[in-house]
């Protein structure tokens, strides 16, 4: 074999550590990887086709797959263009009840990537305590809205009912502190799990820009992009910017351990909110004959993996012409394609990992 | 040098200490989670009056209902087969007649058994 010699590999789609279904065609000479091609579709249910057939309520329960670890973001999404095309205003509790279930799915939803991406690294305990207190949400979820991850719980105009069994999300958050003090003395300063991620997959901003990441990514890069500074859900909730330079794997980890702390913070505040609101007063949108006004409607939000839209064009039907989502995973798939090159085969998978990709939100 | 092995020590401490902690994992099927009473699995109908709303907002087709000449239904069918189990009809039931219940055991190797009849639109 001459030294030349290049070979032609195939990362997935079955592999573990690829996170669902994600196929990666990587050229490589010895270890070094030249080139990446990111093959996607495995997962493709038609979300956006889907949409031209149904009408609005019947497409929102499915809404939740799009994301199947934070579907309540696309519900959301949904919900605030059949609300903004109706100029609902949504009352504050029902704005807190939001913000804080959103907040617990996006913990429940960086848990899993802490618990995966250590997975991948070779690091098995902390995949188990990852997934302990993930539980804790899903049970919480189940609780309140009766699935653990599909939870069809936003609907136009507000929620499906009052919120209820409080005392379990002060539970949770009274143990993530100290749990996540736990991952991090785990995690953090150990020195295998350092060599494996500082220095590597390092994300220019420019290039991170240039790429349309956002997201955690973006902050780990250094740039303070929090769609959460400008969301009207979000108003009169106090909470810091996690903006880190480090630009490599172990920033982008460390972003989304502080994120989480970040959201404990926010859901402390609705909670403190919700526990002396008054009942629940909405004015909900009748979801049947529901017939969007002619126009475009675009909505966007802050979702665990980046930045989220969806995009309606109404021909004043009770489907939508067209439906367009953006997802934040998409995006990070097609910057494998550059982040990979000259890096080795072993750090290909830290460096995927790191940049949280979810494969149903990929393929849509 | 000192630094790594005081992280790598504080790390294998913290896993060390879990090995006292009880499981948090049960021994599924022989002991099971107790359900909430929201919670979203099998469904039934018990005193349906025909509206047609659940069928309207069923995402997946599922639902089925035949009515006589007086208007009243004969036949009510849930099929399992395309169910998501998302809650829109019971949710939309003017009536309340629509429940899904805590039942979510629903493997079957006679695809017949997914088809959930209902005749005279009631449990019997």
């Amino acid at each position: 074999m001459t030294a030349t010699m290049k070979l032609k590999l195939n990362l997935g789609p079955q592999h573990p550590s690829t996170h669902g279904v994600l196929r990666l065609i990587l050229e490589l000479e010895g270890e070094k990887i030249l080139s990446c091609e990111p093959d996607i579709g495995y997962l493709h249910r038609g979300m956006e086709k889907m949409a031209e057939k149904m009408s609005y309520i019947q497409y929102l329960p499915t809404v939740d797959r799009i994301d199947y670890l934070a579907g309540c973001f696309y519900s959301e999404l949904l919900c605030r263009i059949v609300e903004q095309a109706f100029e609902v205003e949504l009352p504050d509790k029902v704005r807190a009840i939001r913000v804080m279930l959103l907040e617990l799915n996006r913990i429940s939803s960086h848990l899993l990537w802490v618990g995966a991406f250590l997975m991948d690294l070779g690091a098995i305990s902390p995949y188990f305590y990852a997934f302990r207190e993930r539980e804790m949400i899903l049970r919480y979820f189940e609780k309140l809205t009766g699935q653990r991850m599909m939870y069809n719980y936003f609907v136009f105009g507000g929620v499906r009912k009052d919120i209820a069994y409080l005392e379990d999300v002060e539970e949770i958050i009274s143990v993530l502190p100290d749990k996540i003090n736990d991952y991090e003395k785990i995690i953090t300063e150990n020195p295998i799990f350092l060599k494996r991620t500082s220095g590597k997959g390092v994300l220019e901003l420019d290039t991170a820009v240039n790429h349309a990441i956002t997201g955690v990514n973006l902050r780990a890069s250094g740039l303070n992009y929090d769609l959460r500074n400008i969301d009207y859900l979000y108003k009169g909730f106090d909470f810091g910017a996690v903006v880190l330079d480090g630009k490599d794997c172990w920033a982008r980890y460390k972003a989304r351990i502080m994120e989480m702390r970040e959201s404990v913070n926010i859901i402390h505040q609705a909670l403190e909110y919700l526990k002396s609101a008054p009942a629940l007063e909405q004015k909900l949108i009748n979801p049947l004959n529901l017939k969007l006004p002619e126009g475009d409607y675009y909505a966007e939000i802050e979702a665990p993996r980046g930045l989220a839209s969806c995009f309606v064009r109404s021909l004043g039907d009770d489907r939508p012409y067209r439906l367009k989502w953006r997802t934040g995973s998409y995006y990070s798939v097609n910057l494998l394609r550059k982040l990979l090159v000259g890096e080795y085969l072993n750090d290909a998978i830290a460096i995927a990992g790191s940049l949280d990709i979810i494969l149903p939100e990929v393929d849509k | 040098m000192i630094k790594e092995f005081k992280a790598l020590w504080e790390g294998l401490w913290t896993v060390f200490k879990h090995l006292f902690k009880r499981p948090v994992t049960l021994e599924y099927p022989e002991k099971r989670r107790v359900l909430n009473d929201a919670f979203r699995g099998k469904p039934s109908v018990d005193g349906c009056v025909g509206c047609g709303i659940c069928k309207r907002v069923c995402p997946s087709g599922a639902i089925e209902y035949r009515k006589n000449d007086e208007g009243k239904v004969y036949f009510y069918k849930f099929d399992l087969k395309k169910c998501i189990f998302c809650g829109n009809c019971a949710y939309y039931c003017p009536k309340g007649a629509i429940k899904l219940t805590k039942e979510y055991e629903l493997a079957s190797s006679d695809k017949n058994d997914l088809n959930l009849i209902y005749k005279g639109g009631t449990d019997d």
